[in-house]
């Protein structure tokens, strides 16, 4: 033990690796605890940063394994001077010791990524034994202060924190600003103007629908005034600073392209007057010349490739196309600026009161007098202008000329994601049907039913048998997809019989007479809901199907119509019978985005739970 | 006379196309080929391989012996822009200890397209080549073509020197239809290659044998004992005694070439689709002398396999130690008599102490002293640990050599064929299969990466021979569903549910280290409006024992009330409505892994005011001569119903052929399963 003596001299004691002492408290809701945590940062000058980092984390189950934090990135620009762990037993006891050439040591490339410069060091450890106890310690200098540490003590969920303690040591005369969240909350002290700590905060569990993690703990964001990226510096006061060193230290002098090129655009472009229609052109034109690859390198993964080299390769990054389509449309004399975001299905806003470097992905901004058009320049095949499902409804920022500004991207309203189903069903006595089902998608819909022309034939007819799992015996006979990228509507026509559909009881046919949308799931029940819920996106379905009974029935009963109103959206539906033997059953269902109070999410439940019962909702038939 | 000159002309003109279309030499590309807009047997896929060629050689140098050279050229038809993903490749290079490690050279690279009607050519530069060292196993080199587009067609060609002998597994078979193949590979006389093919694949290649000779040369001393002792004496001047010497041997050569292989294609419950891909394996099985004889033995029969791996010192040599654990397990076993209770308990020790770090393999990895040490190990550390520890006690042990299912069923002997070892005991007439890495196996419930073809058993003296590994013991679910309808048509009700064998296995994996929330969670997951409280699981950790399930519920969905009359499914939410099996047709068999039966009894009380209208009649079917049963049977008896359901697999694989049949078959239970029951309102 008198080991780590040396590192440091804190108060910390033996108990700290003892399993057995955690309290209850701590206990509950948590697979791990961080039980001493301290983060040293010391900056040394504009162009360096030290942490030191120490962690123990006693793991209570396998699921607790991965809050070890044992492992570093690094690339050129990072240097790991110190790298070790150390593993005790539940009782305390020293069980093992790594030093640096014990941890694994390799190139941190994913599955998207065919290049990156970057590599990990990490601890590959199989414990033996729950709980156990793992301190790790590393010394890490980083020589691109744009960078600088956070510190988010509650780091994942279903992890408590007994003691978590960030302190910056800065003799650098450097300015540094911060920003704290969620302090308010939670048991963190604040020693002096950059020295915190936070004890004893239980474990999260997570929730559906819950917000973004980051949103609901405490975090302290830190950055330097004055910093220096890779021989690149900077000023950052606000996000206009930033912006602007990022327009002049990573985009001008990369957006250079041939004669070649700019002609053809011109050429491509020649009598097209509105600005619009010509970005539209060259947007597409962009689309057939290149191809998204993931090559992480430049200037700490921050420097688009240059365009010029995009032009001749035909591929690059999202970095490198979207500002290869920037120099495209300024050739044609379409203004058009550099954007980050952070791309996702979940949405997370660049934080508009804190200027550091953020976001994970670039996309084009145009900006009209009536909005801004966001262009996705990674996708070969998206629509001119659709960017719901990954860069909707977000903060982003744009990089100008004069510096950077923070706006909000499109919001796709229930009526901007709509999907329309209308059908023809012939059902017949043996309790099978046939159909001609239409199917129109908008927005946030379009997006995910548009994947579906490029599937092979034998998917497309699993994926409608999975899409309508209520219907068994199902055969598709006819598909026929219509992608209109103008107007942004995808239209599925899907011809199916099913010899099983309605069941037979004795004289009588019992069917479901919304067949083709059903909203079964019913969000997860909490005995006690913890945190507040968001619902990401709004949309709206609607159904309108024409059923023909078989000729000697008649209708025994049938609900004729049901609504439903809530603060989350309506639902309503109605059976009517038409003309003969014609049932018309119309359903419409709109759920609405927003941040809701846990204590509606029993509400929430309950809507859904009516849905998904009216939903099922029987018509019964008999023979005459 | 003029007529026929016309014919032979177009005949000839046919030919000559013919042959222009089907050029595949590297660089002569067509633009029938960049023009081509759907693949003419596929027209759903995003790419196609138009063509390949793989040819392996092995070169001799007198430094380094004999060196693998392998070569690679494809050329690549891009139909949309998913199948821009073909236009990057990705290869591994494998480092040797010596520091010898695999080398990549010659990447060169073009991407075809048209412009304006004439097709341009771009090239691969190195600015589209990237090299990183990925880890202390292997270096990856990635390239990706420039302006591949929709309608592109790539070419690309490598070569990879290697140090080994041994030749990766060529590929017949891909995601993309392969329209093209022809593979090389000539081997050295000294060295006798196995070579299998996937008997799982849907076809086997054709192959052609020949022999080609071949010329090396080395330097040698003079062959006269004069010579020899002249340059040992270092003489000057003796030059004349250091001979060039050409030497002449054999390359046995296999070739295959195969047109149009459609693409490989995923099914549910099928397995890893690997199992499936068609391809060329070729172990190393000896190395001969000039004569032919064998000098060294790599495999052969599967005694002899199993006798090389028994004989390398990271399997049977690790057997042979003992005296680390020796007292420790000593005072484990203290005092115990009984043979069962003392494999018991070992077993148990071997579990706690070392944990399985997720590696496969038959030979050990860290060696089973510093596994013991270090309290973590792959397979064969823990298993081979196991069989040593009961040894020292005197117990009848073995490892049995085992192929997983990701590692599929072997053609013939080869080493490849195991990669994963398990202990045996036979004692009093009785047989034990154990997996030590597996904390809730049990004796003779495997894991089941296990459960696959058959194992092989090595005793004392390197002796082997085979044993069975699928459970004889059926697994066994057990369901009693209690249902009470309320006078607001919510069902209430408990539901008790037992598992054995290896079902119990999959359910401690699941749900032992979930708390009882997480578990309720689930539970209720996908079972409509339900409300599941007073859960309560019996004999997680107690392994021995059948696994107890009891919890309560409240479904508000269970019931339709339509014009005073109630409709539901006695199953409730105990039943699937949905067929797994949506293909239409299938080419490779189900594998539903072992044998079950799954019985579900259900009672339900009458709602007061109600009687029944019509009941789903009673009904049993029988799939391929009892292959797959199913019983319903329904009863009525005063204020209650009752019902039970019977599932049983006897034989957990359904062939191809039958699986129109079987999904038929299973759509009707699903269908019976689904009835309903109709209760009236009694007539005041």
């Amino acid at each position: 033990m008198c080991f780590f003596a040396s590192f440091y001299s804190f108060t910390q004691d033996a108990s700290t690796y003892l399993s057995l002492t955690v309290s209850d408290s701590l206990r509950e809701n948590a697979n791990a605890i961080v039980r001493y945590e301290t983060i040293d940062v010391e900056v040394l000058s504009i162009e360096e940063i030290k942490v030191k980092t120490k962690r123990v984390t006693t793991v209570l189950n396998k699921y607790g394994d991965r809050h070890i934090n044992a492992g570093q990135y690094y690339d050129d620009n990072t240097k790991i001077e110190e790298i070790s762990a150390f593993v005790y037993d539940e009782f305390g006891n020293n069980i093992k010791k790594y030093k640096q050439r014990d941890f694994k040591d390799v190139s941190a490339v994913n599955e998207i990524s065919i290049y990156t410069d970057d590599r990990i060091k990490y601890l590959e450890y199989t414990p033996l034994k729950y709980p156990y106890t793992l301190e790790y310690y590393s010394e890490v200098i980083f020589r691109n202060t744009a960078f600088f540490p956070k510190w988010q003590p509650i780091d994942g969920y279903y992890l408590s924190v007994e003691h978590s303690e960030f302190k910056i040591k800065n003799t650098s005369g450097i300015e540094l600003k911060t920003k704290e969240l969620n302090f308010e909350d939670y048991s963190i002290e604040k020693l002096d103007e950059y020295h915190y700590i936070a004890s004893n905060i239980g474990g999260i569990k997570h929730e559906s629908y819950a917000p973004l993690l980051s949103d609901i703990v405490p975090s302290l964001k830190v950055a330097l005034v004055n910093f220096n990226m890779l021989g690149v510096p900077g000023v950052n006061n606000n996000w206009s600073d930033f912006g602007k060193w990022i327009y002049d230290g990573l985009i001008s002098g990369t957006t250079d392209i041939p004669e070649e090129t700019i002609n053809e655009v011109k050429l491509l472009t020649d009598g097209v007057e509105d600005d619009i229609e010509r970005a539209k052109l060259v947007y597409e034109y962009m689309q057939n010349k290149t191809r998204y690859i993931s090559i992480q390198i430049g200037i700490g993964g921050w420097k688009p490739m240059m365009a010029r080299d995009v032009d001749e390769l035909g591929y690059s990054d999202c970095k490198g196309l979207t500002n290869y389509t920037k120099s495209l449309l300024e050739a044609v004399g379409v203004k058009s600026y550099y954007t980050l975001v952070y791309g996702g299905r979940t949405i997370k806003d660049i934080d508009k009161d804190f200027s550091v470097t953020q976001g994970n992905h670039a996309i084009l901004c145009v900006p009209t007098p009536e909005e801004n058009i966001f262009l996705e320049c990674t996708s070969q095949s998206s629509p001119f202008g659709l960017i719901a499902g990954f860069t909707d409804d977000r903060d982003v920022l744009l990089v100008k000329p004069e510096g950077g500004e923070i706006v909000h991207t499109k919001i796709y309203d229930a009526d901007d994601s709509m999907q329309k189903t209308e059908a023809n069903v012939l059902l017949s006595e043996d309790g099978g049907f046939s159909a001609i089902v239409t199917i129109e998608t908008t927005g946030y819909q379009y997006k995910l039913h548009e994947g579906l022309q490029n599937e092979a034939l034998r998917d497309q007819e699993l994926h409608y048998k999975e899409y309508w799992d209520n219907i068994n015996d199902l055969t598709i006979d006819d598909i026929k997809l219509i992608n209109d990228k103008e107007e942004i509507v995808y239209t599925e026509k899907v011809s199916l019989t099913s010899s099983n559909y309605a069941s037979k009881s004795g004289s009588r046919l019992i069917f479901e007479p919304n067949m083709f949308t059903r909203s079964t799931n019913i969000p997860t029940r909490y005995k006690n809901r913890r945190l507040d819920f968001k619902i990401d996106r709004s949309f709206k379905d609607t159904d309108e199907l024409v059923i023909t009974i078989p000729e000697e029935y008649g209708i025994e009963a049938m609900t004729a119509s049901k609504s439903i109103e809530s603060k989350f959206g309506n639902y309503n539906f109605k059976v009517e019978k038409i003309d003969g033997n014609k049932i018309k059953y119309t359903r419409t269902y709109v759920l609405l985005k927003g941040d809701y109070n846990k204590e509606d999410y029993k509400e929430f439940r309950s809507f859904r739970k009516q849905i998904a019962r009216l939903d099922k909702n029987k018509i019964v038939l008999i023979k005459q | 006379m003029n007529k026929q000159f016309f014919v032979l002309l177009t005949l000839l003109t046919l030919i000559s196309q013919n042959l222009i279309s089907q050029n595949f030499k590297f660089g002569k590309v067509s633009k029938e080929e960049i023009e081509e807009k759907y693949h003419p047997l596929d027209s759903s896929t995003n790419a196609a391989i138009l063509y390949k060629s793989e040819n392996v050689t092995f070169n001799y140098t007198q430094s380094e012996g004999f060196s693998q050279v392998k070569e690679v050229s494809v050329r690549i038809k891009i139909y949309n822009k998913e199948g821009l993903n073909w236009a990057t490749e990705k290869v591994y290079l494998y480092k040797s200890k010596s520091g010898n490690d695999e080398k990549i050279k010659g990447i060169k690279g073009y991407t075809y397209n048209l412009v304006k009607g004439k097709i341009n050519k771009s090239k691969l530069k190195s600015d589209g080549i990237f090299t990183e060292q990925s880890s202390e196993i292997f270096d990856l080199t990635s390239f990706t073509l420039p302006n591949a587009n929709e309608g592109s067609v790539i070419e690309y060609q490598y070569m990879v020197k290697s140090p080994f002998l041994q030749i990766d597994d060529i590929n017949l078979q891909y995601t993309i239809p392969l329209n093209k193949i022809d593979v090389s590979v000539a081997t050295p006389q000294f060295y006798k290659y196995n070579r299998r093919f996937n008997s799982k694949a849907f076809f086997t290649p054709n192959i052609s044998e020949s022999k080609k000779n071949r010329k090396a040369s080395i330097t040698q001393r003079g062959e006269s004992s004069v010579s020899l002792l002249n340059t040992g004496g270092g003489q000057v001047g003796s030059g004349s005694s250091i001979v060039n010497r050409e030497f002449e041997y054999n390359d046995n050569v296999i070739s295959i070439s195969e047109l149009n292989i459609p693409s490989l294609k995923a099914e549910s419950f099928g397995g890893n689709l690997n199992n499936y891909r068609a391809k060329l394996s070729l172990e190393l099985e000896a190395r001969l002398a000039r004569e032919g004889y064998v000098e060294k033995s790599f495999a052969s029969t599967w005694e002899g396999v199993s006798k090389t791996i028994y004989e390398s010192e990271k399997f049977g040599g690790q057997l042979r130690k003992s005296s680390f654990y020796k007292e420790e397990l000593e005072s484990h076993l203290n005092g115990v008599e009984d043979v069962f209770q003392k494999v018991f308990l070992t077993e148990a020790l071997v579990k706690s102490r070392v944990k399985w770090n997720g590696n496969y393999g038959k030979y050990s990895e860290n060696g089973i002293r510093t596994a013991y040490q270090d309290g973590a190990g792959n397979v064969a550390d823990i298993n081979l640990l196991l069989v040593s520890m009961l040894k020292s006690q005197g117990i009848n042990a073995s490892p049995v050599l085992i192929s997983t299912r990701n590692n599929g069923v072997p053609l013939f002997p080869t080493r490849k064929g195991f990669n994963y070892v398990i202990c045996l005991v036979e004692h009093d007439g009785k047989i034990l299969l154990m997996d030590a890495t597996e904390p809730y196996s049990i004796n003779n419930v495997l894991p089941e990466r296990v459960i696959n073809w058959q194992g092989r058993v090595i005793t004392e003296d390197g002796q082997s021979r085979w044993i069975d590994v699928s459970p004889d013991i059926k697994s066994k679910k057990t369901t009693m569903l209690n249902v009470q309808i309320q006078d607001d048509f919510v069902v209430k009700g408990k539901v008790r549910e037992s598992y054995t064998s290896n079902l119990a296995l999959d359910y401690r994996k699941r749900y032992t280290n979930l708390s009882s929330e997480d578990h309720i969670k689930l539970i209720e997951n996908n079972k409509g409006n339900i409300e599941v409280s007073e859960l309560n699981f019996e004999n997680a950790k107690d392994l021995i024992k059948p696994v107890k399930v009891t919890y309560n519920y409240l479904l508000e969905d269970g019931v339709d009330e339509i014009a005073d009359k109630l409709y539901f499914s006695p199953l409730l939410f105990m039943t699937k409505r949905e067929n797994p099996f949506k293909l239409e047709d299938r080419i490779y068999p189900i594998d539903f892994r072992t044998t079950t039966q799954n019985s579900t009894i259900v009672n339900i009380l009458l709602p007061e005011g109600y009687s029944v209208e019509s009941l789903p009649e009673s009904s049993a079917m029988d799939f391929g001569e009892g292959n797959v049963k199913f019983s319903y049977i329904m009863k009525e008896n005063g204020k209650y119903l009752s019902l039970k359901v019977n599932f049983e697999i006897n034989n957990p694989i359904i062939a191809a052929e039958d699986y129109k049949n079987f999904k038929a078959f299973y759509s009707k239970v699903l269908e019976k399963n689904a009835e309903q029951i109709v209760l009236v309102k009694a007539q005041p």
